[in-house]
């Protein structure tokens, strides 16, 4: 046994003193990781991530053949930025284990000691004894100051004589800015591994949910995971129903403004006043809101009077719904609407945002989204709102060319006149559209981010003392050398150093130099 | 939510909705008028600030500079009243648009060199940069932007999104007046130490203790930007659906934040913590510009279409 753990000793301290690992363990190769990376960002701003080929080239996209040889649209699923990245989180990790060992065995502090030359020096009145005047100091430095003592470095890193020998002493106030870094950059490496659960084990799909209907759920993508061992995608062990899809919408007046630098500056100088007006179009969405039920298809499960439903939750956006892993999000609405020719008793189907093309009428009609639900007014009132839709006619000529006309408002059962034909519309029906995502990597991602933003901001906005002294006797008086290390935003130390001379000065027991001791 | 969205009725006496409406309609329009106006003044304030400080640069008197410094003050005063009354306008905090943003970008980057200058005596040099971003940021919501309040889409009805802006939007400010103590003391440090360009109260004494406060800077802004980067990405986590996106907004943050991470490295590196850590910081700042004003402007540069549009 004591063998094995021997050569284990040998082999890692081995490993310490590779040239590599050295080179992994170094601050500089961190910043040259960090450098590689910005590149790839970079490029990553220029090319559309995640544009399909044939529309970049269709919008104009250039340099073709190096996109296609670099895969510069999936830039961050390339080898070449997966590799960087790896290579920046091993860099860390060595780094944290260096530094973990080195704040173990808490080399840093006694190099501080070793090297000691005083900073400030001034005479304490004080019992001239040294060994009581020592005792009192540590006392005000301990009570008043609220520093604490650290221990006594290592001989054999302090050189000839200990620091007990040398009269040192070391004392500290604050958190440990060097924990407090190891740890924040230790939670960056459980970020990554946030990351890492993210890239293997997610994926996510959407549904669209009629209202009254129990939709199964199955998403059409695998996580990466389960794609490479060929995993096909499975239904989910529950089904969701949209019990009803809410929108509301502010009033949201127009401005009357103008759009060219000379009017504004006009404006400014009082030539004209803005101007709100409100208009049919000023509606301003408020919220989205699917109510939903989560019906689990187990029948251990079934709660309450046996029904199957197990969750109900109001979704919004911001406000999602999770269940066994899953997040249901409020992502979209699709609208689809029957509008009545005449007196015609065969409806015509569409969906808003969608071209229809009716006998007798030349061009293609186009609804916009129907307005339904509650209106929230500037006065503070509120109004049912009598569902309707802005209609278009689009014409197209001979040479592709289109022209809009904008035919006005269509309310619910109400109608307009296109070409002697009175379209009304009759019906409409929503559908809630969720994302849904499952993500392990967001919970840890979530934890290490919050211990990286607290111990960063304790490190750098916080205030960490060392003060190392000695007590040295001058002209038979003890005086007291020392010198103050500070570390974070908050650390003052001219008001430390005050501090210390007050402390000393409204010292109780003056002495009397005529009287011999 | 910091504030209740505004549901008081304006306008005593008046019985009809109609002309309840009306009244809160033109009292609205009458507020946002006042509001452009003073925030052109706050502009033009800005403006007076950097001709005063060219002017200190140029003759190397102190007087323009100290004039410059009190006006300064002047713009951020009324400047802070600016952001009052905007909030007073929407009821809820001002940082809905780039409009309304990069009015709290350039008084927070003006405050905070106030607030730092006040340490020096008769240094001014750093306030050329902070006025003329100050004014250029103000002077490009009034020309490009429309200033009116709008109502909270969806989408920004999140805890998350007033603390993301606002320390996201801090930390560039304090980086932009990191930056131009950077950029002093590059340019002034070989003329110091010949003992030359003195009368812009930097000598070989002092020139160190002045560089510092541009790390001190950089590393206060440093969390800033990491709590601006988390928080955006749960936000986008609780709207999309999804923590990370590789938009290029989202991507130029990121990038802004690497920099300054590899800035910060670089000052406890023996060999970097000169001029390749000087050099690290003003490209910390040039990243940030992108961020927020020059994000596919590269793209737009190389004719690449870009897919990824930000709404701004
Ligand atoms: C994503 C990557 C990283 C980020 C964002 C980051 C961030 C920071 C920041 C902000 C500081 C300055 C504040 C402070 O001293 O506490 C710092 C310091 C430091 N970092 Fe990192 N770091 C990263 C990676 C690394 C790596 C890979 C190493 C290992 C070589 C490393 C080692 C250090 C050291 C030794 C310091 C100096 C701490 C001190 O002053 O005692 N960092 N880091």
């Amino acid at each position: 046994m004591a063998i094995i753990k021997n050569i284990k000793n040998i082999n890692l301290q081995k490993v310490r003193e590779n040239k590599l690992y050295k080179r992994f363990a170094s601050l500089k190769t961190s910043c040259v990781f960090l450098g590689i990376l910005v590149g790839f960002y970079i490029l990553g701003t220029i090319f559309p991530q995640g544009a399909s080929l044939d529309d970049y080239i269709k919008s104009g996209g250039r340099f073709t053949s190096f996109v296609i040889f670099f895969d510069l649209l999936n830039l961050f699923t390339t080898p070449g930025f997966l590799i960087t990245a790896f290579l920046l989180f091993i860099n860390l990790t060595i780094c944290a284990i260096e530094r973990f060992l080195m704040l173990r065995s808490q080399r840093k502090t006694v190099s501080d000691g070793s090297q000691f030359s005083e900073s400030f020096s001034f005479p304490l009145d004080i019992n001239p004894q040294l060994e009581s005047a020592e005792e009192s100091v540590k006392e005000i430095f301990k009570k008043e100051l609220k520093f604490n003592e650290k221990a006594c470095p290592h001989t054999k890193d302090f050189g000839v004589g200990a620091c007990a020998d040398s009269g040192i002493t070391i004392m500290e106030k604050g958190w440990s800015y060097r924990w407090l870094t190891w740890i924040y950059h230790s939670a960056i490496l459980l970020c990554f591994f946030g990351f890492f659960l993210t890239y293997l084990f997610s994926y996510e799909d959407e549904i669209t949910l009629y209202p009254g209907e129990a939709a199964a759920i199955k998403p059409a993508a695998v996580s990466r995971w389960n794609k490479s061992w060929g995993s096909k995608p499975q239904e989910l062990g529950f089904k969701l129903m949209l019990d009803e899809f809410i929108t509301e919408y502010n009033q949201f007046p127009k401005l009357d403004y103008p759009a060219d630098k000379l009017s504004r500056l006009a404006v400014a100088m009082g030539w004209k006043d803005p101007k709100y007006i409100l208009k049919n179009e000023s509606y301003f969405p408020k919220d989205w809101k699917s109510r939903l039920k989560v019906i689990n298809l187990s029948p251990k499960s079934v709660i309450g009077e046996g029904k199957q439903t197990v969750l109900e939750k109001t979704i919004e956006v911001n406000d999602p719904l999770s269940y066994q892993g899953i997040t249901f999000y409020q992502a979209a609405y699709k609208q689809n609407l029957k509008v009545q020719v005449d007196d015609n008793p065969i409806l015509f189907e569409t969906e808003v945002g969608k071209e229809l093309i009716i006998p007798g009428i030349d061009g293609m009609l186009k609804f916009g989204a129907i307005r339904t639900g509650m209106l929230f007014k500037k006065d503070g009132s509120t109004e049912k709102i009598k569902p309707f839709t802005e209609a278009t006619l689009i014409k197209e000529d001979s040479s592709g060319k289109r022209e809009v006309e904008k035919l006005g408002k269509l309310e619910q059962d109400g109608g307009l006149y296109v070409a002697d034909k009175r379209i009304s519309l009759r019906e409409f029906k929503e559908a809630s559209i969720l994302s849904y995502r499952y993500d392990p990597g967001v919970p840890v991602l979530w934890w290490s981010g919050v211990i990286v933003l607290l111990a960063m901001a304790i490190r750098i906005f916080g205030a960490w003392y060392r003060i190392i002294y000695r007590i040295e006797e001058k002209n038979g008086r003890p005086h007291l050398l020392f010198k103050v290390k500070t570390r974070g935003l908050m650390a003052d130390e001219e008001r430390l150093i005050k501090m210390v001379q007050l402390s000393f000065l409204n010292m109780t027991e003056p002495i009397d130099l005529d009287t011999p001791v | 939510m910091l504030f209740k969205p505004y549901t008081k009725n304006f306008g005593a006496g008046v019985n009809s909705t109609m002309s309840n409406l009306e009244t809160i309609l033109s009292r609205d329009a009458y507020i946002l008028s006042i509001e452009i106006r003073l925030y052109w003044f706050v502009a033009l304030v800005y403006g007076v600030c950097l001709v005063l400080y060219l002017i200190h640069l140029i003759t190397k008197k102190t007087g323009p500079g100290r004039l410059a410094t009190n006006m300064l003050w002047l713009g951020v005063i009324t400047h802070a009243g600016l952001i009052m009354l905007r909030t007073f306008e929407g009821q809820r905090a001002p940082f809905q648009t780039l409009y309304e943003s990069l009015s709290w970008f350039a008084w927070s980057a003006s405050l905070t060199y106030l607030y730092v200058e006040k340490r020096w005596k008769d240094i001014y040099l750093p306030g050329i940069l902070v006025a003329a971003l100050s004014m250029g940021a103000c002077l490009y919501a009034l020309l490009t932007r429309s200033p009116a309040v709008e109502p909270l889409s969806p989408p920004l009805q999140s805890y998350w999104f007033e603390w993301h802006v606002v320390l996201a939007f801090l930390s560039y400010a304090v980086f932009v007046v990191s930056c131009s103590i950077e950029i002093t003391y590059l340019t002034i440090k070989p003329s110091v130490k010949k003992g030359l360009r003195l009368e812009y109260g930097l000598n070989s004494g002092n020139l160190e203790t002045f560089h510092r406060q541009s790390f001190r800077l950089a590393l206060f802004g440093f969390p800033l930007l990491t709590f601006g980067i988390f928080s955006g990405a749960a936000w986008a986590n609780d709207a999309w659906g999804r923590y990370w996106g590789w938009d290029p907004k989202e991507t130029w943050s990121l990038i802004t934040w690497t920099v300054f991470a590899i800035y910060l490295h670089s000052m406890s590196m023996p060999r970097w913590n000169k001029l390749p850590a000087s050099i690290f910081n003003i490209l910390g700042f040039i990243c940030m510009l992108m961020t927020f004003i020059g994000v596919n402007w590269l793209a737009r540069l190389l004719g690449i279409p870009s897919l990824h549009l930000y709404a701004m």
